[in-house]
């Protein structure tokens, strides 16, 4: 900087004084992580993401979130959202809407047509994925990235796994589907189809030809109510109901049905067979406070006209001419100290009847480890992997609902993802760059929310109840473009910089400098003050002291 | 979020000799660049003139006439006479001044200025202290603070500076906080904008002085805005009262908690204190709704 020494009496500038020597710390920039991006399950860099978003760069918006995940239409629309549960925002008034903003972002790609290049360089190496759900689908994408050829090999006519048959369509419009897997399929994936990979013989072979395998074939096998008889032709498996739903030929059935479990795949159940014009019971175990699925189904579900009973079980079933009764009682439900280890205790006298066409017990997946027998270990749920997600045979991995029972659809994509990554180093020592962050999560005491002003959340709209019983509609309704810009503008940035300025502006020394994209401490004036990090609104610069480095 | 808003530029160099963290350094930096090259400062004895000096290097762009304590509102009227003789009407004259030099021992100057009405940007730093000759009282000086020379907290209150000169019907008075920057620029730009005697009180929460943390200037004047305690607002040919903010969202409790100054508050000080800041606040808007 070109400064002239000051005219009249005084004969040069204060510049020649360095005051930088009184500090005994100087601020330092850092990229720390928000807390969102730590509960995300694929670290999607959200305070990045949303920060773009909040300057109408939708496109940078979206290539941000879709370096970590594929599906931004997807996740935007069924994600169970553990990010917003920890929002910095929550200790101000509410957390950020962060999922209708990955939709906003995801519907705009979609309507712009945005897709992912071509890998550049085609590798050597080729790896085998068996199954074309999310985990299958993130692990393609992310491995094509690195340019290594992708063989997709799943046994259903279509892919998308239970995006596409388990997942109901007035959740997650099947269009949303095929669109952002078509992106991937378009990078260059061979896809095979109804090819289903049925024992270990046949997995062995993949790993021959193949320089590594990655299995990703979900929880395919409905778990089994004890004492009913699965063979009658009034019992129907939930998988099924659904699959054949959203493939658009729903099973035959009467009008009554009683759908057996408390958690979200069970509430799909329900809800679809409502669709379907049938008057719905939900029987549960679980007292309506503690069903496993979130509190928003299990509101909708009876705004549509389920009828909950809960704290409640079957204990037999009798045809009566054309319908069932079902013999049931109340029961005292222990939850118990782990998730799925709870008791129950029946309720002496408090017998009583329903009666209904079809039994749909909807009560969880288990994955089939069994085939794999003699090549993976198991631990008789799931199969077992390393930190690496690499199974007991070296060169095959495994991910998503097969090999976890964090049983998400985002986890799922994280898994593949990170299973890629692996196999990426695995094959070619292939390390993939993602911006170095410091280690420390930014707590809401460093953010300095006098520059966020109060703002309520933008919710999104729901289809009026009538609205939904007509047909498969998608019940959340889109945030408008407006509110959207409004959601962005309410999230702190946790620990990335928003090039405000409040830094360089409130230095009493002029002792920052703007470069093209951030800051630097002029260490010649710097007196140490920290008024840079008291007034910088986002947490991302601190005092160190001197001679003490971030990383 | 709120961004800040101003022309910054290069009117204020580093080197200075501010203390670290000094919110009147920061006033300085946002006045000097809002006003531009074309103006002249009169610094009367205060933190302002050794942050601005420190013979012979100088940290201001601008031609700066050190005067007497006394003198400051006198000097710059001449300094503004000379340069209307001169042909050059539209150089900006500003005082800088502190509280000692305003509220006190420059107030015969500056009110025979605006009875004159000079025209003169007149800006007081209020720190409510003598601070740069080591912390006494002056008549800036809130009840209960303790000064190097009220030990036991001060006994009288703060006098209202803005009403003195009200009564003097000048066309312009403004409040300033340094955690309101975007405001600061705004209320100085006008000022400079109307011929006539303008007057500019800067709240500057002085770190040794007050007691406070190097880095917690900002937010000690925010919380003397968001409290009411130090309320922004204009003051238009002494009768027309606008409020800046007009709305408070804190008791004086934190405020007054944050500063080693009133260390010695008892509660019933502290509820003294709110019910002073409740009924001034009241008149004050009742002032700015006529
Ligand atoms: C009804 C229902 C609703 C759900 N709703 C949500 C929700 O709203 N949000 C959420 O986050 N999660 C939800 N989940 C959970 C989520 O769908 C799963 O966790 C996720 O799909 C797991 O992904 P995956 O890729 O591991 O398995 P899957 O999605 O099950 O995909 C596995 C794929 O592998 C194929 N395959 C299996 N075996 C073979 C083989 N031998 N050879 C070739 N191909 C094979 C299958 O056909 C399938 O396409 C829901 C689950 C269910 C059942
Ligand atoms: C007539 C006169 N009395 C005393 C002094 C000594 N003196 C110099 S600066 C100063 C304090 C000024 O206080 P203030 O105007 O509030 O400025 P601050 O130091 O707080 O910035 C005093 C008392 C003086 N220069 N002239
Ligand atoms: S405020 Fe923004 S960055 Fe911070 S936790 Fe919430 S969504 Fe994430
Ligand atoms: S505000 Fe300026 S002087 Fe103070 S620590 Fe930051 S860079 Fe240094
Ligand atoms: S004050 Fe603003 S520009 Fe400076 S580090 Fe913080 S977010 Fe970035
Ligand atoms: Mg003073």
């Amino acid at each position: 900087m070109d400064r002239q020494p000051s005219p009249l009496w005084t004969n040069s500038s204060s510049l020649l004084r360095k005051t930088g020597t009184w500090r005994s710390a100087k601020p330092e920039y850092i990229l720390s992580p928000s807390p969102c991006l730590g509960a995300c399950p694929v670290n999607g860099r959200i305070a990045e993401w949303i920060g773009l978003l909040m300057e109408g760069d939708v496109k940078g918006a979206w290539l941000t979130l879709v370096d970590n995940n594929p599906f931004p239409a997807i996740a935007g629309r069924i994600c169970h959202h553990p990010c917003e549960t920890v929002c910095n925002r929550q200790q101000m008034d509410e957390a950020v809407g962060i999922c209708s903003l990955e939709r906003h972002v995801g519907d705009v790609a979609m309507r712009e047509g945005w897709s992912f290049p071509v890998p550049e360089k085609e590798g050597e190496k080729s790896v085998a994925v068996i199954g074309g759900g999310p985990a299958g689908l993130s692990a393609a994408y992310q491995l094509r990235r690195l340019g290594i050829k992708v063989n997709l090999l799943e046994q259903q006519p279509q892919l998308g796994g239970l995006l596409r048959y388990g997942i109901p369509a007035y959740r997650l419009d099947k269009k949303i589907v095929d669109y952002e897997i078509r992106r991937i399929i378009d990078m260059g994936v061979d896809v095979e189809l109804s090819a289903e990979v049925d024992d270990q013989h046949a997995l062995q072979k993949l790993h021959d030809e193949f320089d590594a395998v990655y299995i990703a074939t979900g929880a395919s096998q409905s778990k089994a109510l004890p004492g009913l008889d699965y063979s009658q032709s009034w019992v129907i498996d939930s998988a099924e109901f659904l699959s054949a739903t959203n493939a658009g030929e729903p099973c035959s059935l009467g009008s009554d049905l009683v759908v057996i479990g408390g958690g979200s795949a069970a509430i799909d159940v329900a809800r679809t067979a409502r669709r379907l014009g049938k008057s719905v019971k939900l029987l549960s175990l679980e007292p309506e406070h503690l069903l496993p699925a979130q509190k928003t189904e299990v509101d909708e579900a009876i705004e549509e006209g389920i009828e909950f009973v809960t704290a409640a079980q079957m204990q037999s079933v009798s045809k009566d001419g054309g319908s069932l009764i079902l013999e049931c009682i109340r029961i005292n439900f222990n939850q118990g100290e782990e998730r799925g280890k709870f008791t129950i205790n029946p309720v002496p006298g408090s017998e009583f009847q329903l009666r209904t066409d079809a039994i749909i017990p909807s009560i969880g997946q288990d994955a089939d480890t069994s085939r794999w027998q003699s090549l993976l270990d198991s631990d008789g749920t799931v199969v077992k992997t390393d930190d690496c997600w690499q199974t007991s045979t070296q060169g095959i991995f495994a991910g998503g609902d097969v090999a976890s029972m964090d049983r998400f659809v985002t986890q799922a994509v994280g898994m593949g993802k990170q299973a890629a990554a692996e196999i990426g180093y695995y094959l070619e020592q292939l390390l993939s760059g993602s911006p170095v962050m410091n280690a420390n999560e930014t707590e809401f005491s460093e953010i300095n929310t006098n520059y966020f002003p109060a703002a309520a959340r933008n919710k999104q709209a729901d289809l009026e109840v009538d609205d939904r019983l007509q047909n498969f509609s998608e019940v959340q309704q889109p945030l408008a473009e407006d509110h959207a810009l409004a959601e962005a503008s309410r999230c702190f940035s946790c620990g990335s910089c928003i090039y405000c300025d409040n830094c360089y502006l409130y230095c009493p020394d002029m002792a920052i400098t703007k470069l093209k994209h951030g800051y630097e401490v002029k260490s010649d004036y710097c007196k140490g003050c920290g008024l840079c990090v008291a007034e910088c609104p986002t947490g991302s610069v601190v005092m160190l002291e001197e001679g003490q480095g971030t990383a | 979020m709120d961004m800040i808003d101003y022309p910054d530029g290069e009117q204020f160099s580093p080197g200075h000799v501010a203390c670290a963290g000094c919110a009147e350094a920061l006033s300085l930096r946002v006045i000097l660049n809002t006003l531009g090259a074309d103006a002249i400062a009169v610094v009367p004895p205060s933190c302002t003139a050794v942050i601005c000096g420190g013979y012979p290097l100088s940290s201001v762009s601008i031609p700066v006439q050190h005067t007497t304590l006394e003198s400051a509102a006198a000097s710059a009227s001449g300094v503004k006479r000379s340069l209307n003789a001169l042909g050059k009407t539209n150089t900006t004259v500003v005082c800088l001044a502190g509280d000692g030099g305003t509220y006190d021992i420059g107030l015969q100057a500056l009110s025979s200025a605006a009875e004159r009405n000079e025209d003169i940007l007149y800006v007081c730093f209020d720190n409510e202290g003598y601070m740069n000759t080591g912390g006494q009282k002056s008549s800036s000086t809130p009840l209960n603070a303790i000064t190097g020379s009220t030990p036991a907290g001060k006994l009288s209150r703060k006098k209202n500076l803005v009403e003195i000169l009200a009564a003097h019907r000048i066309p312009y008075i403004a409040t300033c906080s340094p955690a309101h920057l975007s405001d600061m620029s705004a209320k100085i730009k006008k000022a400079a904008s109307i011929r006539g005697t303008k007057v500019i009180m800067v709240i500057i929460p002085c770190l040794p002085g007050w007691g406070v943390a190097d880095d917690a200037a900002v937010k000690t004047a925010r919380m003397a805005v968001d409290s009411g305690v130090f309320p922004l607002y204009e003051v238009e040919d002494g009768v027309d009262y606008t409020m800046t903010i007009d709305t408070r969202n804190q008791s004086v409790n934190a405020y007054l908690k944050q500063q080693k100054r009133y260390r010695n508050l008892s509660d019933k000080n502290i509820s003294d204190i709110q019910a002073d800041v409740d009924k001034e606040w009241e008149y004050l808007l009742g002032r700015a709704r006529k």
